[in-house]
């Protein structure tokens, strides 16, 4: 004797989830348009010399801005049901906004958000205050920034600024590329404090040292031919 | 530069360090331990007994993980002990089943788990599925064993039987795990799962089983109720066409 019933409230559950589903991607979706466009403007940094970077800034965020009230409208749907149950949604679509805060804040931008002890990234904390969002919450159920997502982000950006390294040199800028190395190189350093398992961050953070070496070819070409100095300022 | 900054971005990354450990720790050392005690379920009542020690085994290891899976938790290691309780669920669900005759309901089998425990309704859904391979199992045994058909009694005090009781036929009980596997067949398949829900990725695969194994009872008691006299002591459905019976 099976009863009907059972089946009658499971599929009006599994409606349910849908419902919500439904509502989260809609969201995600409009965040992932406009995640594009940010992108696209990044982008322009490859070929704006160093000098003209402002309004590459500028615009960068402006569109960064508008992707952040999609956080908020996001983070007004998500706290309402748990956080892990619907976090793939998102988590994807917010790591590339990450990763574009870090970008445009490493080349100068987002000033005003970096908090006294930053260096040239934002931090986890720092993040979430301009996003207006929780960070690595443990103890509440609620929307927030998850430690692996920065650090995805962060390895996002890094793939980013080993391209911008090449690039650089061919707007003529020297010193960038030695930056660049610099920072990578103290990431890296950081990733490998990490304990990894087998998870998408070993994955990803497997890809740093191959960033590191493409920004370490590129100075070593510069300072082979004497473009830097030893303290990789241009000569 | 390098120099400099390598303090704070070091000691930030050890404080990661620190965090993704605990999330490590968590999700390997106890998660895992409910989905490796498989509970091999075998019809009571000689054998209850032994079941509910099993079942109290089984409890205590979800007790045990308890600790981990609460708060804001309980949706992040789903998918870790998801396949754990799908098999606690076929398991009760087949004993429940075996003891009414019944199909046991979501808030049931919540009942038999630590109330820290989340049970989805993908859990639910997916051991039902599992449960009937189980069910499939034992029809086949059931109808297989000696007093598969019989032959009406002819009411007393009435004249000679009439054609349509000298048929064989299923007893009430055999007949009744067909008409629920195959009611169970129906009403699964009548569930709508849109694409995006998490469970969509392992249904169709459950699907194809689960058919297989309401066919496969439906065969053998066509043998039965075709072949049952002709055939010789100990001779077993034919069940020669390769079914699945579980996927993992």
């Amino acid at each position: 004797m099976i009863d009907q019933q059972i089946f009658e409230s499971l599929q009006t559950k599994i409606d349910e989830e849908t419902i919500v589903r439904d509502e989260l991607h809609d969201i995600v979706q409009t965040l992932a348009r406009k995640g594009r466009s940010t992108q696209a403007i990044l982008s322009r940094a490859h070929s704006t010399p160093t000098d003209q970077i402002n309004s590459v800034l500028n615009d960068a965020t402006v569109a960064i801005i508008a992707q952040k009230q999609e956080v908020t409208r996001l983070k007004a749907v998500a706290d309402q049901h748990p956080f892990y149950k619907y976090n793939g949604v998102w988590s994807r679509e917010l790591q590339n906004l990450v990763a574009s805060i870090e970008l445009c804040a490493w080349l100068g931008g987002l000033q005003e958000h970096k908090g006294p002890e930053s260096k040239s990234f934002m931090t986890i904390e720092d993040v979430g205050k301009f996003l207006e969002v929780p960070v690595n919450l443990k103890g509440q159920d609620a929307f927030h920034l998850t430690i692996e997502e920065y650090l995805l982000a962060l390895i996002s950006m890094v793939e980013e600024l080993s391209r911008l390294a090449v690039n650089s040199v061919t707007l003529g800028d020297y010193e960038r590329p030695v930056k660049i190395g610099n920072f990578t190189k103290e990431l890296f350093a950081g990733f490998q404090l990490l304990n990894l398992k087998n998870d998408i961050l070993r994955k990803r953070s497997d890809g740093i040292k191959y960033s590191v070496k493409k920004v370490e070819d590129v100075v070593y070409d510069l300072s082979l031919r004497n473009l830097i100095n030893r303290d990789g300022v241009a000569e | 530069m390098a120099s400099e900054s390598a303090g704070p971005t070091i000691s930030i990354f050890e404080n990661f360090r620190n965090e993704l450990d605990e999330h490590h720790d968590r999700h390997e050392q106890h998660l895992y331990t409910p989905a490796r005690s498989r509970h091999q379920q075998t019809p009571p009542p000689k054998i209850a007994q032994e079941n509910q020690s099993r079942l109290d085994q089984i409890h205590a290891l979800f007790t045990s993980i308890v600790p981990d899976v609460t708060g804001i938790n309980s949706w992040r290691y789903q998918r870790q002990i998801s396949g754990g309780i799908q098999e606690f669920i076929e398991a009760i669900s087949f004993e429940h089943y075996l003891r009414t005759q019944t199909l046991i309901s979501l808030p049931e089998t919540q009942a038999r788990l630590p109330i820290e425990i989340l049970v989805t309704e993908e859990d639910y859904l997916m051991g039902l599925f599992d449960l009937t391979g189980e069910m499939m199992r034992f029809a086949v045994m059931a109808l297989s064993s000696g007093n598969a058909t019989q032959t009406r009694e002819p009411p007393q005090g009435t004249e000679a039987m009439d054609a349509t009781q000298k048929l064989p036929h299923l007893s009430s009980s055999q007949a009744g795990i067909v008409i629920d596997l195959r009611f169970l067949r129906a009403a699964l398949e009548a569930l709508s799962v849109p694409r995006r829900a998490n469970m969509f990725r392992d249904l169709a695969k459950k699907v194809e089983v689960m058919q297989n194994s309401v066919e496969k009872v439906e065969r053998a008691a066509y043998g039965i109720l075709v072949r049952g006299s002709e055939r010789p002591s100990g001779w077993m459905p034919d069940l020669s066409a390769p079914v699945e019976m579980e996927i993992h």
